[in-house]
Protein backbone atom coordinates (compact mmCIF):
# COMPACT_ATOMS: atom_id res chain seq x y z
CA UNK A 1 0.00 0.00 0.00
CA UNK A 2 0.95 3.38 -0.81
CA UNK A 3 1.17 5.84 1.81
CA UNK A 4 -1.48 8.16 0.57
CA UNK A 5 -3.91 4.84 0.71
CA UNK A 6 -3.26 4.18 4.24
CA UNK A 7 -3.79 7.86 5.31
CA UNK A 8 -6.50 7.63 3.65
CA UNK A 9 -7.63 4.75 4.60
CA UNK A 10 -7.77 5.42 7.84
CA UNK A 11 -8.38 9.12 7.67
CA UNK A 12 -12.17 7.15 6.33
CA UNK A 13 -12.50 4.39 9.15
CA UNK A 14 -12.07 7.15 11.97
CA UNK A 15 -14.19 9.51 10.23
CA UNK A 16 -16.94 6.78 9.47
CA UNK A 17 -16.46 5.55 13.00
CA UNK A 18 -16.92 9.08 14.40
CA UNK A 19 -19.98 9.87 12.31
CA UNK A 20 -21.54 6.58 13.33
CA UNK A 21 -21.18 8.09 16.84
CA UNK A 22 -22.72 10.93 16.07
CA UNK A 23 -25.99 9.15 14.66
CA UNK A 24 -25.97 7.09 17.73
CA UNK A 25 -25.97 10.56 20.27
CA UNK A 26 -28.77 11.78 18.13
CA UNK A 27 -26.58 14.87 16.93
CA UNK A 28 -26.78 14.16 13.00
CA UNK A 29 -30.25 13.16 11.51
CA UNK A 30 -29.93 10.11 9.08
CA UNK A 31 -29.71 12.11 5.90
CA UNK A 32 -26.73 13.74 7.03
CA UNK A 33 -25.44 10.44 8.39
CA UNK A 34 -26.10 9.00 4.72
CA UNK A 35 -24.44 11.98 3.08
CA UNK A 36 -20.87 11.38 5.50
CA UNK A 37 -21.16 7.53 5.17
CA UNK A 38 -21.29 7.71 1.21
CA UNK A 39 -18.17 10.10 1.52
CA UNK A 40 -15.89 8.03 4.10
CA UNK A 41 -16.92 4.39 2.05
CA UNK A 42 -15.87 6.45 -1.19
CA UNK A 43 -12.78 7.35 0.71
CA UNK A 44 -11.68 3.62 2.32
CA UNK A 45 -12.86 2.35 -1.08
CA UNK A 46 -10.08 4.61 -2.57
CA UNK A 47 -7.01 3.92 -0.30
CA UNK A 48 -7.96 0.16 0.02
CA UNK A 49 -8.93 -0.66 -3.59
CA UNK A 50 -7.19 2.38 -5.71
CA UNK A 51 -9.04 0.12 -8.94
CA UNK A 52 -12.27 1.70 -7.96
CA UNK A 53 -11.11 4.96 -8.76
CA UNK A 54 -10.54 3.85 -12.11
CA UNK A 55 -13.68 1.67 -12.11
CA UNK A 56 -15.25 5.90 -12.39
CA UNK A 57 -13.81 6.42 -15.83
CA UNK A 58 -16.99 4.18 -17.17
CA UNK A 59 -19.40 6.57 -15.61
CA UNK A 60 -17.91 9.46 -16.61
CA UNK A 61 -17.68 8.39 -19.64
CA UNK A 62 -21.20 8.01 -19.90
CA UNK A 63 -21.66 11.27 -18.22
CA UNK A 64 -19.21 12.60 -21.27
CA UNK A 65 -16.67 13.79 -18.82
CA UNK A 66 -12.88 13.05 -19.90
CA UNK A 67 -11.64 11.57 -16.44
CA UNK A 68 -12.74 10.76 -13.25
CA UNK A 69 -10.93 13.97 -11.62
CA UNK A 70 -13.73 15.66 -13.67
CA UNK A 71 -16.91 13.90 -12.24
CA UNK A 72 -15.25 14.10 -8.59
CA UNK A 73 -14.58 17.33 -8.69
CA UNK A 74 -17.75 18.55 -9.93
CA UNK A 75 -20.24 16.50 -8.05
CA UNK A 76 -18.03 17.45 -5.23
CA UNK A 77 -18.64 21.21 -5.76
CA UNK A 78 -22.31 20.46 -6.35
CA UNK A 79 -22.55 18.42 -3.18
CA UNK A 80 -21.11 21.36 -0.95
CA UNK A 81 -23.29 24.26 -2.46
CA UNK A 82 -26.08 22.12 -1.77
CA UNK A 83 -24.79 21.47 1.74
CA UNK A 84 -24.18 25.66 1.90
CA UNK A 85 -27.83 26.28 0.91
CA UNK A 86 -29.06 23.66 3.64
CA UNK A 87 -26.71 24.92 6.16
CA UNK A 88 -28.02 28.67 5.38
CA UNK A 89 -31.51 28.07 5.80
CA UNK A 90 -30.83 26.00 8.99
CA UNK A 91 -28.88 28.75 10.25
CA UNK A 92 -31.74 31.61 9.34
CA UNK A 93 -34.74 29.37 11.04
CA UNK A 94 -31.97 29.17 14.45
CA UNK A 95 -31.42 32.74 13.91
CA UNK A 96 -35.74 33.47 14.05
CA UNK A 97 -36.02 31.06 17.07
CA UNK A 98 -32.99 32.56 18.70
CA UNK A 99 -34.65 36.22 18.67
CA UNK A 100 -38.22 35.18 19.44
CA UNK A 101 -36.79 33.15 22.67
CA UNK A 102 -34.74 36.66 23.44
CA UNK A 103 -38.30 38.33 22.60
CA UNK A 104 -40.01 35.96 25.01
CA UNK A 105 -37.85 36.19 27.80
CA UNK A 106 -37.26 40.11 28.20
CA UNK A 107 -40.46 40.41 28.08
CA UNK A 108 -41.33 37.48 31.06
CA UNK A 109 -38.73 39.12 32.73
CA UNK A 110 -40.39 42.21 32.88
CA UNK A 111 -43.57 41.01 33.78
CA UNK A 112 -42.06 38.60 36.80
CA UNK A 113 -40.86 42.32 38.00
CA UNK A 114 -43.58 44.09 37.55
CA UNK A 115 -45.32 41.46 39.63
CA UNK A 116 -42.53 41.34 42.25
CA UNK A 117 -42.87 45.32 42.48
CA UNK A 118 -46.49 44.72 42.70
CA UNK A 119 -46.29 42.36 46.07
CA UNK A 120 -43.50 44.07 47.42
CA UNK B 1 -56.02 59.52 24.74
CA UNK B 2 -53.31 57.39 26.73
CA UNK B 3 -50.14 57.79 24.81
CA UNK B 4 -46.90 55.51 25.81
CA UNK B 5 -43.27 56.45 24.15
CA UNK B 6 -41.79 53.35 23.23
CA UNK B 7 -37.99 53.76 22.83
CA UNK B 8 -35.68 51.30 21.32
CA UNK B 9 -32.10 51.62 23.03
CA UNK B 10 -28.55 50.55 21.91
CA UNK B 11 -25.34 52.23 24.34
CA UNK B 12 -27.53 55.24 25.07
CA UNK B 13 -26.31 55.99 28.40
CA UNK B 14 -25.47 59.84 27.68
CA UNK B 15 -28.75 61.01 25.92
CA UNK B 16 -31.64 58.76 27.43
CA UNK B 17 -32.05 60.29 30.51
CA UNK B 18 -32.29 63.47 29.10
CA UNK B 19 -34.90 62.12 26.59
CA UNK B 20 -36.79 60.49 29.24
CA UNK B 21 -37.29 63.14 31.04
CA UNK B 22 -38.71 65.66 28.51
CA UNK B 23 -40.62 62.65 26.78
CA UNK B 24 -42.35 62.18 30.23
CA UNK B 25 -43.79 65.48 29.60
CA UNK B 26 -46.01 64.78 26.77
CA UNK B 27 -46.53 60.86 27.45
CA UNK B 28 -48.15 58.85 30.22
CA UNK B 29 -45.74 56.28 29.94
CA UNK B 30 -41.79 55.34 28.94
CA UNK B 31 -40.98 52.30 27.62
CA UNK B 32 -37.47 51.32 26.95
CA UNK B 33 -36.18 48.56 24.98
CA UNK B 34 -32.91 48.01 25.96
CA UNK B 35 -31.07 45.88 22.98
CA UNK B 36 -28.44 44.19 25.04
CA UNK B 37 -26.52 47.67 26.00
CA UNK B 38 -23.02 47.49 27.12
CA UNK B 39 -23.15 50.97 29.08
CA UNK B 40 -25.43 52.08 31.95
CA UNK B 41 -28.29 52.08 29.39
CA UNK B 42 -31.03 50.26 31.51
CA UNK B 43 -29.82 51.41 34.91
CA UNK B 44 -30.43 55.53 33.66
CA UNK B 45 -33.61 54.35 32.29
CA UNK B 46 -35.29 53.35 35.02
CA UNK B 47 -33.97 55.84 37.48
CA UNK B 48 -35.17 58.26 35.11
CA UNK B 49 -38.53 56.59 35.80
CA UNK B 50 -38.80 54.58 32.46
CA UNK B 51 -40.60 50.96 32.28
CA UNK B 52 -36.99 49.00 31.16
CA UNK B 53 -37.18 45.36 28.49
CA UNK B 54 -33.74 43.90 28.64
CA UNK B 55 -33.08 41.56 25.75
CA UNK B 56 -30.32 39.21 26.60
CA UNK B 57 -28.94 39.32 22.77
CA UNK B 58 -29.24 42.23 20.51
CA UNK B 59 -31.53 41.96 17.69
CA UNK B 60 -31.55 45.47 15.93
CA UNK B 61 -33.99 47.84 15.84
CA UNK B 62 -36.89 46.38 14.23
CA UNK B 63 -36.85 43.17 16.84
CA UNK B 64 -36.53 46.07 19.85
CA UNK B 65 -39.53 47.84 18.34
CA UNK B 66 -41.07 44.41 17.84
CA UNK B 67 -40.44 43.52 21.52
CA UNK B 68 -41.59 46.98 22.96
CA UNK B 69 -45.08 47.04 20.80
CA UNK B 70 -45.48 43.22 22.33
CA UNK B 71 -45.07 44.45 25.34
CA UNK B 72 -47.13 48.25 25.25
CA UNK B 73 -49.80 46.19 23.30
CA UNK B 74 -50.31 44.02 27.09
CA UNK B 75 -51.51 47.58 28.45
CA UNK B 76 -54.20 49.35 27.55
CA UNK B 77 -52.94 52.52 26.17
CA UNK B 78 -54.32 53.98 23.06
CA UNK B 79 -51.69 55.59 21.43
CA UNK B 80 -47.98 54.39 20.79
CA UNK B 81 -44.88 56.38 19.67
CA UNK B 82 -41.99 55.24 18.90
CA UNK B 83 -38.64 57.55 18.81
CA UNK B 84 -34.84 57.01 18.72
CA UNK B 85 -32.83 57.08 22.24
CA UNK B 86 -30.07 58.85 20.76
CA UNK B 87 -31.31 62.15 20.96
CA UNK B 88 -31.53 62.65 16.92
CA UNK B 89 -35.26 63.17 17.92
CA UNK B 90 -36.29 65.69 19.73
CA UNK B 91 -39.28 65.37 22.70
CA UNK B 92 -40.23 68.65 22.22
CA UNK B 93 -41.90 67.04 19.31
CA UNK B 94 -43.85 65.00 20.53
CA UNK B 95 -46.75 67.14 20.31
CA UNK B 96 -46.46 67.24 16.71
CA UNK B 97 -46.20 63.72 15.82
CA UNK B 98 -49.40 63.39 17.75
CA UNK B 99 -51.50 65.92 16.73
CA UNK B 100 -52.72 63.80 13.62
CA UNK B 101 -53.94 60.85 15.87
CA UNK B 102 -55.41 63.05 18.56
CA UNK B 103 -57.12 64.96 15.80
CA UNK B 104 -58.42 61.73 14.26
CA UNK B 105 -56.62 62.87 11.11
CA UNK B 106 -54.76 59.75 10.91
CA UNK B 107 -53.83 56.21 11.98
CA UNK B 108 -50.12 56.46 11.77
CA UNK B 109 -47.95 59.59 11.90
CA UNK B 110 -44.40 59.94 10.75
CA UNK B 111 -42.31 62.41 11.49
CA UNK B 112 -40.70 63.26 8.49
CA UNK B 113 -37.32 64.78 8.70
CA UNK B 114 -37.80 65.94 4.87
CA UNK B 115 -40.31 67.95 5.26
CA UNK B 116 -38.23 70.80 7.09
CA UNK B 117 -34.57 71.35 6.87
CA UNK B 118 -34.14 68.20 4.97
CA UNK B 119 -29.88 69.21 4.92
CA UNK B 120 -29.18 68.37 8.19
CA UNK B 121 -29.50 64.72 7.19
CA UNK B 122 -25.86 63.45 5.70
CA UNK B 123 -25.99 63.69 2.31
CA UNK B 124 -25.46 59.62 1.33
CA UNK B 125 -28.41 58.76 3.87
CA UNK B 126 -30.60 61.49 2.47
CA UNK B 127 -30.14 60.12 -0.88
CA UNK B 128 -30.44 56.62 0.27
CA UNK B 129 -33.74 57.58 2.15
CA UNK B 130 -34.89 59.43 -1.08
CA UNK B 131 -34.87 56.30 -2.90
CA UNK B 132 -36.59 53.99 -0.01
CA UNK B 133 -39.18 56.50 0.18
CA UNK B 134 -40.22 56.60 -3.55
CA UNK B 135 -39.81 53.43 -3.39
CA UNK B 136 -42.04 53.21 -0.38
CA UNK B 137 -44.56 55.45 -1.51
CA UNK B 138 -44.97 53.54 -5.02
CA UNK B 139 -45.73 50.44 -2.51
CA UNK B 140 -48.17 51.69 -0.76
CA UNK B 141 -49.82 54.27 -3.02
CA UNK B 142 -49.37 57.39 -0.79
CA UNK B 143 -46.72 59.91 -0.89
CA UNK B 144 -43.99 59.69 2.00
CA UNK B 145 -40.97 61.92 1.96
CA UNK B 146 -39.35 59.72 4.82
CA UNK B 147 -40.43 56.24 4.88
CA UNK B 148 -37.07 55.20 7.32
CA UNK B 149 -37.84 57.82 10.06
CA UNK B 150 -38.55 56.36 13.59
CA UNK B 151 -40.51 58.86 15.27
CA UNK B 152 -43.84 58.15 14.72
CA UNK B 153 -47.37 57.68 16.35
CA UNK B 154 -50.01 54.46 15.82
CA UNK B 155 -53.31 54.07 16.84
CA UNK B 156 -53.39 51.10 19.05
CA UNK B 157 -55.48 48.89 16.12
CA UNK B 158 -52.90 49.50 13.74
CA UNK B 159 -50.10 47.47 15.64
CA UNK B 160 -52.94 44.83 16.72
CA UNK B 161 -53.50 44.48 12.89
CA UNK B 162 -49.77 45.12 11.53
CA UNK B 163 -47.34 43.05 13.02
CA UNK B 164 -43.82 43.41 11.38
CA UNK B 165 -41.88 40.21 11.06
CA UNK B 166 -38.06 42.38 10.24
CA UNK B 167 -35.77 42.20 13.04
CA UNK B 168 -33.39 44.56 11.44
CA UNK B 169 -34.08 48.25 9.35
CA UNK B 170 -36.84 46.70 7.34
CA UNK B 171 -39.52 47.37 9.85
CA UNK B 172 -39.85 50.81 8.72
CA UNK B 173 -41.49 49.95 5.27
CA UNK B 174 -43.13 46.89 6.32
CA UNK B 175 -45.09 48.46 9.18
CA UNK B 176 -46.40 51.25 6.36
CA UNK B 177 -46.88 48.61 3.90
CA UNK B 178 -49.00 46.67 6.45
CA UNK B 179 -50.94 49.51 7.56
CA UNK B 180 -51.76 50.11 3.84
CA UNK B 181 -52.98 46.87 3.66
CA UNK B 182 -55.07 47.51 7.07
CA UNK B 183 -56.97 50.43 5.14
CA UNK B 184 -55.04 52.71 7.74
CA UNK B 185 -54.60 56.03 6.84
CA UNK B 186 -50.81 57.28 7.21
CA UNK B 187 -49.84 61.17 7.55
CA UNK B 188 -46.72 63.02 7.69
CA UNK B 189 -45.88 65.90 9.87
CA UNK B 190 -42.21 68.00 9.38
CA UNK B 191 -40.17 67.01 12.71
CA UNK B 192 -36.11 68.29 12.54
CA UNK B 193 -33.54 65.92 13.40
CA UNK B 194 -30.69 66.14 15.26
CA UNK B 195 -27.39 64.46 13.66
CA UNK B 196 -24.32 64.62 16.08
CA UNK B 197 -21.24 63.97 13.94
CA UNK B 198 -19.83 61.37 16.07
CA UNK B 199 -22.93 59.60 16.98
CA UNK B 200 -24.47 58.81 13.07
CA UNK B 201 -25.50 55.46 13.32
CA UNK B 202 -28.21 53.89 10.85
CA UNK B 203 -29.14 51.88 7.95
CA UNK B 204 -26.20 51.10 5.42
CA UNK B 205 -26.19 50.34 1.73
CA UNK B 206 -26.70 46.63 2.12
CA UNK B 207 -29.76 47.46 4.98
CA UNK B 208 -31.18 49.87 2.12
CA UNK B 209 -31.18 46.72 -0.55
CA UNK B 210 -32.77 44.55 1.87
CA UNK B 211 -35.06 47.01 2.80
CA UNK B 212 -35.99 48.15 -0.70
CA UNK B 213 -36.15 44.27 -1.48
CA UNK B 214 -38.59 43.55 1.24
CA UNK B 215 -41.02 46.28 0.40
CA UNK B 216 -41.45 45.06 -3.21
CA UNK B 217 -42.21 41.60 -2.20
CA UNK B 218 -44.17 42.46 0.32
CA UNK B 219 -46.14 44.37 -1.85
CA UNK B 220 -46.31 41.47 -3.93
CA UNK B 221 -47.64 39.41 -1.33
CA UNK B 222 -51.49 38.83 -1.10
CA UNK B 223 -51.68 38.68 2.11
CA UNK B 224 -48.29 40.64 2.97
CA UNK B 225 -45.62 40.20 5.41
CA UNK B 226 -47.76 38.90 8.27
CA UNK B 227 -51.07 39.62 9.64
CA UNK B 228 -52.56 38.60 12.72
CA UNK B 229 -52.57 38.60 16.24
CA UNK B 230 -49.43 39.12 18.16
Amino acid sequence: MEPYEIAATAFGIIMLLFTTRELIRRRIGLLQYSLWMAVWVALILVGTVPQFYYALILVTQALGMLTPIHFVTTFSILALFAATYVLGKRIAELNEKVNKITQHIALMNTNNKKKKDRHS
Amino acid sequence: MRVVCIIPALNEETTIERIISEALKHCDTILVVDDNSEDRTAELSLQAGATVVRHILRLGTGGALSTGFAAALKTDYDVFLTMDGDGQHRPDEIPVVLDPIVKQEADVAIGSRFLKHPEAMPLLKRMGNRALSIATSLAIGTKITDSQSGFRAYRRQVLEYAVHRAWDYRWASEILVLATKGNFRIKEVPVKAVYLPKRQRGANIKDGFRILYSTIRGTREKEGFTQGKR
